[in-house]
């Protein structure tokens, strides 16, 4: 009876031992992404470019300073009056000082500065706002650099006896912005897609399919799509819509229509699922009436029938939306690692969670961004 | 459910010209809609086959006994050879899996179990609530975790032991971060059939003197094993196709098959998507070759467990 009751407290002991490690589990996924990606989340991530550039200037001849005046600083900010510019420090993803841009007048001279690189010979090059100072350099003395502080920095260019020789700038790198973007480019295409399909196959399932051999081996065909994993359709991706939208857009590389079509496909078993379920629950008095109204099928299954089911379509979309954004190994295939910048819809780019992937496949790996990403992720698709 | 008696009831509405042009159209999308599936197979195996029945530009034939057995992933040198070998990533795939299983089915059952039993409603609301959020986790998340946590922590671990691994990638971290993974689709699936069980099978094993503990362990999980049994089906078939998760911790060994904790190792999956960039040629064709083994894999994994699900039968039944 002794060993009964151990054995008892033993099972007990180990089913709440079991709870705690499933939320220590979710905790610790949680701690582990806002611990590494805390320090990178800022607006600026989000709206800068993620390859670093870096370019070298210099004032036209004759330039006017600016006269105008600037908005109020906050802390830790320095405007520099004759240039229209106000700046502020923070520290890098190595940890140095980084003088950035937070305002920039539109009269300012920065705006118009000449491209010192041999290349890009005098072509006109402006300062924007999110980009870092890297260097300012004088005719009669030494240079500013941000490491010495952008209060020295302000405090240099503000004196009317420095002529500034060369103005060295450049984007930090890093950002998110192309990834946002791309993401926000599939979503959108694969929701323009894969809803009139999916509901239209499920008006179709709900008000017109005869209940018959046939509809119910539909049925399960489209059932099966659900267990196929994602990797199978990034192959599909590639074997079908790849050729069918490079030789539909006379272009040559992979695209962003490739990878929403494939994305399509993968949603289409949700959205018909969930819109199914919201039909069934349309009562049949309603198409009753509808009909004995004098409307046709048509017109009930449109005007009666589908707008009753618009919850059921709103959760599929969030489904979907949720579906898109985590969607890694599909897009990998279809449109490849490579992280852009400038996106464009008849060209590869890396969604969100592709990103993650090309970052953490690098060597070194980038643990943070990687988890900053992440941070930004779950907030998406929990909100 | 799809034969509710008010289905057949208005398949006889009166169809006019519009509706029947309407319905045509419909069925139309539906045919679209289920079709997908063979596209996908069609697809697949088209491209999937090239490299065992043509000559791959004069590389050729890919031997297929070698492939479905074969220990090395290539042997010779990269892209002028064909000497393929997924055998050993097969093994590799399905020894993580059932590995994960292993850890993530007792500490998934008896969460649903205190979940579905035990726990006060509140406790309950937040538990589920913290399942359904590891469930909307996308997988390259837990990717992520397991290479950023996970990894540096069973490097270090090895070290303690003298066992030296590439970075701590390989099994260990596979099949922590699957395990992990599977762990909201299986509390989620055996807390439902765990509540649905027949409250007068509780009621009647504790009025014979059992206690609380012995009902739930002997009684309840007993008449829910079938949905439970799902689960772990389920699970299995999402480890079974995870692939950057994987990818990110496996550590992508090029042979094996390797058993070892602490040893790099490699899925179909994974193996598929290491060295992407070739757009034709057989290195390209081989990916499909692979996936549609995976299909496969998968296909014939499904059949299994579930006959064995049905062999063990389900105790409402008996």
């Amino acid at each position: 009876m002794k060993s009964k009751n151990m054995s008892s407290y033993i099972l007990d002991v180990l089913t709440y031992l079991s709870t705690i490690i499933t939320v220590f589990a979710l905790g610790l996924i949680l701690f582990f992404l806002i611990r590494e990606g805390s320090a990178l989340i800022r607006p600026s991530l989000l709206t800068s470019d993620y390859f670093e550039q870096k370019y070298i200037s210099s004032l036209p001849d004759e330039y006017e300073l600016y006269t105008g005046t600037l908005p109020e600083l906050t802390e830790d900010q320095f405007a520099i009056d004759n240039y229209g510019l106000i700046v502020e420090e923070s520290r890098d993803k190595a940890g140095a000082t980084v003088v950035r841009v937070v305002y920039l007048s539109d009269n300012s001279p920065l705006r118009n500065l000449l491209n010192e690189n041999p290349a890009f010979q005098n072509e006109p090059l402006s300062l924007s706002e999110g980009m870092v100072i890297n260097r300012v350099a004088y005719e009669n003395r030494g240079s500013s650099l941000p490491s010495r502080g952008a209060a020295a920095m302000a405090e240099e260019m503000n004196n009317t006896d420095n002529i500034i020789r060369q103005f060295d700038f450049g984007v930090e790198g890093g950002g998110i912005r192309g990834s946002i973007i791309a993401t926000v480019y599939l979503i959108l295409m694969t929701l323009i897609i894969a809803l009139p399909v999916g509901v239209l196959t499920a008006l179709y399932f709900n008000e017109f399919a005869p209940s018959n051999k046939i509809t119910n081996s539909m049925r399960s065909f489209i059932e099966v799509l659900t267990g196929v994993p994602s990797i199978i359709y990034g192959l599909m991706g590639v074997a079908v819509f790849v050729p069918l939208t490079t030789s539909l857009f006379q272009i040559n590389s992979s695209n962003l229509i490739a990878g929403a079509l494939t994305l399509a496909v993968i949603l289409l078993p949700v959205i018909i699922r969930t819109t199914e379920e919201s039909l069934r629950t349309v009562p049949n008095s309603h198409r009753f009436a509808s009909l004995a109204l004098g409307a046709n099928k048509t017109q009930t299954t449109f005007k009666v029938v589908l707008p009753q089911a618009f919850s059921g379509i709103l959760t599929a979309t969030f489904l979907g939306i949720g579906r898109v954004i985590g969607e890694s190994a599909a897009l990998i295939f279809v449109l490849g690692t490579a992280i852009k910048d400038q996106v464009r819809i008849l060209e590869p780019a890396t969604s969100l969670a592709v990103h993650i992937f090309t970052v953490m496949s690098n060597e070194p790996a980038n643990v943070e961004l990687a988890a900053a990403i992440g941070v930004i992720i779950l907030t998406i698709v929990l909100i | 459910m799809t034969n509710t008696p008010s289905k057949s009831k208005k398949s006889r509405v009166f169809l006019t010209r519009t509706d029947r042009i309407t319905r045509n159209i419909l069925l139309g999308f539906g045919i679209i809609s289920s079709s997908f599936i063979f596209i996908i197979a069609f697809f697949i195996t088209l491209e999937g086959i090239i490299p065992f029945v043509t000559d791959n530009d004069g590389l050729g034939t890919v031997n297929l006994w070698r492939f479905l057995t074969g220990g090395i992933w290539l042997n010779g040198r990269t892209f002028v050879s064909t000497a393929y070998g997924a055998g050993y990533l097969i093994i590799q795939t399905l020894y993580l899996a059932f590995l994960s299983l292993l850890l993530s089915f007792p500490i998934g059952v008896m969460s649903a179990l205190f979940i579905a039993e035990i726990a006060p409603k509140r406790l309950a609301n937040f538990m589920r609530s913290v399942v359904e959020l590891m469930a909307s986790i996308p997988s390259i998340v837990y990717g992520l975790v397991g290479a950023g946590f996970f990894l540096p922590i069973i490097y270090n671990f090895g070290q303690l032991f003298g066992i030296s691994s590439a970075a701590g990638a390989g099994t260990l971290g596979v099949v922590l971060v699957l395990g992990l993974m599977s762990l909201p689709t299986i509390i989620a699936i055996s807390e439902v059939s765990i509540r649905s069980v027949d409250p007068s099978l509780k009621q009647a094993s504790l009025a014979l003197g059992a206690t609380p503990t012995q009902t739930r362990f002997k009684i309840i999980l007993l008449a829910a094993k079938n949905g439970i049994f799902s689960s772990a089906i389920l699970a299995i078939g999402r480890s079974l196709g995870e692939a950057t998760a994987v990818a990110l911790v496996a550590g992508n060994a090029r042979s094996g098959p390797n058993f070892g904790l602490f040893d790099i190792t490699s899925t179909m999956t994974s193996m598929m998507l290491s060295g992407l960039k070739e757009t034709t040629g057989i290195d390209f064709n081989i990916r499909f070759s692979v996936g549609l083994l995976l299909m496969v894999v998968i296909l014939i994994t499904n059949f299994i467990l579930n006959y064995i699900k049905r062999r063990i039968g389900n105790l409402d039944e008996v």
